[in-house]
């Protein structure tokens, strides 16, 4: 037990860190920047000296570099992310009334591609046909080449302006709240295929070295069933990888939710971004990343417990029964 | 990543490999030093190799040399949303502009920024990770931090900040995939490294009394390659997807449109200039897809164990 303490402790004190470091890289592309963010709040209009030194006291701009920077650490850990320029809502009031329609979208496609890549690669690994087997490798070959977001125009393309089936933008017919299913069909097509072609190819290698291990043979010899062998006993075992690529694939999928949701115009975090990018709305650009950053910390440590639960050999580890810790 | 228990585990280390290097498993096994030669000439037996050889060089050829044929990229006048034809191979764009030296322009930078990346990516993947692998210690701790740093901070995400505050252009693009994309790289660089110190030869070398150095360079790098070589050629696919993606949604070279640029323009005419977004995405694709089959065919004849099993 005390093992285990040990070991999250640390996981949690090395994720603060790590957490710290990105903000501190960030505070440093921002102060790096080109421009002079005083001139960018008055813009072009003449103002007197006076006015200008009140501007730059009131956003701290006077204050040491090392000043600002611990200031701007203090506020991020205390949840305030600062003011939206040009708005008169918080940067955490924005990404608050975003952030759910982003998750609608990578949710759905987190669960499709995961389950699919395991029963897909397992599928696979287990028959070993040539057809089959060979045909999921092309696939995930071709799949992982394709640009996402030209398949989300392609499929615009077929299903929604020459079959007229799907909507081709947007979460909700004009005028309406909420989000709508046939709204949510193609971004989540798009976003899961990528993903499932991935997770399907990891979990056929990890099968399949599994399939090879002695506890596989001793299963069979005690006279189990094919099925059974799979399922319950070579299974549990490959999962253990895909515990792992799927919880750290998750960042990569939230960076590309920006790129689907631009596809499909669908106002989640990602869009959010894209706009603060072109207007050059640095506060809310980094706000978005930061809570892009910390959910991607967030589920790497929850992959790394679920990885210490479904693994014996660390549960072992853990309660000081399996040797070395 | 982040933990110390986990980090020395097998499967965890071959599901990283895999992450940052997909599609292949990358837990090569060294070929010895006569063998190597062989193992090359296997991959150079290949049929498929040239294949794709040949549509990568067909495709490097053309948007080099193509546009000095093909007419001027940006010279208006021509029918507008004209379909493809004899005349226009790949038909006009909104503007009244012919497709076809656009496609050939946006090929360079694709292109450019594919191979320049992964060279860089290479080059410091090589001199780093060979460092920390072989000598261990500070440098090793370093680079595990600064990969779990760019693993929590994605290079799509990275290059989105920097491309807000900085601007974007080619080289800008270039420096911050290189940045973002050598650890995965290096990583595989110090595993090969940390694995090859440990052999017999390596010890013979070091009771020859040879430098620590001149055992990296001559003995355990050579030796470390053939893994290099297959995550150098996914690191070309991925720079080249990473770029479209980032100039589909406007962030990259405005004067210098690449395939990803074309793209978002032609998002605006899916319903009256399907080949607008039809070719450039073709591009992008069967270039990746190439180079991923380049790597997948080179992983399999530099490392005969893998995809062959039981």
């Amino acid at each position: 037990m005390k093992a285990a303490l040990l070991h999250y402790g640390r996981l949690l004190l090395s994720s603060l860190l790590l957490f710290i470091a990105v903000l501190t890289v960030l505070f440093l592309l921002l102060e790096i920047a080109p421009g002079d963010p005083i001139d960018a709040l008055i813009g072009d209009y003449p103002v007197s000296e006076e006015y200008r030194a009140q501007i730059t006291a009131a956003y701290g701009l006077d204050k040491s570099v090392w000043e600002r920077y611990i200031l701007y650490l203090a506020n991020v850990f205390q949840g305030n992310l600062g003011q939206s320029f040009g708005s008169s809502q918080t940067v955490v009031e924005l990404i608050g009334s975003r952030i759910w329609n982003t998750l609608a979208l990578a949710l759905p496609a987190f669960l499709i591609s995961t389950f699919g890549g395991l029963l897909l690669g397992a599928i696979a690994a287990r028959t070993r046909s040539r057809f089959l087997d060979g045909g999921l490798s092309g696939l995930s070959v071709a799949l992982f080449s394709l640009p996402n977001f030209w398949l989300g125009i392609l499929l615009i393309m077929l299903f929604a302006v020459t079959l007229g089936w799907l909507p081709t933008q947007g979460k909700a017919p004009y005028g309406q709240e909420g989000i709508y299913i046939q709204y949510l069909i193609l971004p989540v097509v798009t976003m899961a295929t990528s993903e499932l072609a991935y997770k399907a190819r990891i979990m056929r290698s990890s099968m399949i070295e599994s399939l090879g291990q002695d506890f596989v043979d001793t299963a069979r010899s005690k006279g189990l069933s094919r099925r059974t062998v799979l399922w319950r006993h070579a299974m549990p075992n490959a999962l253990l990888p895909m515990i792992t690529v799927s919880g750290y694939s998750l960042g990569f999928s939230l960076a590309g939710s920006v790129i689907v949701e631009k596809v499909f115009g669908w106002p989640g975090m990602g869009l959010l971004l894209l706009d603060a990018i072109m207007r050059k709305n640095n506060q809310l650009v980094l706000g978005v990343v930061i809570v892009i950053t910390l959910t991607v910390i967030v589920v790497n440590i929850l992959t790394d417990i679920a990885y210490g639960i479904a693994d014996p050999r660390l549960r072992a580890r853990f309660s000081g029964k399996g040797g070395a810790a | 990543m982040s933990t110390s228990g986990p980090d020395r585990d097998p499967i965890l280390d071959t599901a990283r490999a895999a992450l940052e290097a997909p599609p292949t498993g990358l837990a090569v096994t060294r070929p010895g030093g006569a063998k190597r030669e062989s193992l090359w000439r296997h991959f150079f037996e290949r049929p498929s190799t040239w294949i794709y050889l040949g549509i990568l060089a067909v495709i490097a050829f053309v948007s080099f040399v193509g546009p000095f044929f093909a007419g001027d990229p940006v010279a208006l006048g021509n029918p507008k949303l004209l379909e493809p034809s004899l005349e226009y191979p790949l038909g006009t764009d909104q503007l009244g502009r012919d497709y076809l030296p656009r496609i050939l322009q946006g090929g360079q930078v694709s292109l450019l920024v594919g191979f320049t990346v992964a060279i860089l990516c290479m080059t410091l993947g090589i001199i780093i990770g060979g460092l920390a692998g072989f000598f261990g210690g500070f440098a090793d701790t370093a680079l595990v931090k600064v990969a779990e740093f760019f693993q929590v901070l994605p290079g799509l995400v990275l290059a989105l900040v920097t491309a807000a505050l900085f601007g974007a252009n080619v080289v800008i693009i270039i420096i911050i995939l290189s940045v973002t994309m050598w650890p995965a790289v290096a990583r595989i660089v110090r595993a090969e490294a940390m694995r090859i110190g440990q052999l017999g030869y390596v010890e013979s070398a070091r009771a020859s009394g040879f430098t620590s150095l001149r055992i990296l360079w001559s003995d355990v790098l050579p030796n470390a390659m053939p893994p290099v070589i297959v995550a150098t050629t996914m690191t070309v696919g991925r720079a080249i997807l990473i770029e479209s993606s980032l100039s589909y949604i406007g962030i990259g070279d405005s004067n210098r449109p690449s395939w990803g640029a074309l793209l978002n323009d032609a998002q605006g005419y899916l319903a009256n200039g399907w080949w607008l977004a039809l070719f450039p995405g073709l591009c992008i694709f069967v270039v990746v897809l190439a180079i991923n089959m380049l790597g997948d065919s080179l992983n399999d004849a530099l490392n005969p164990s893998i995809g062959k099993v039981k």
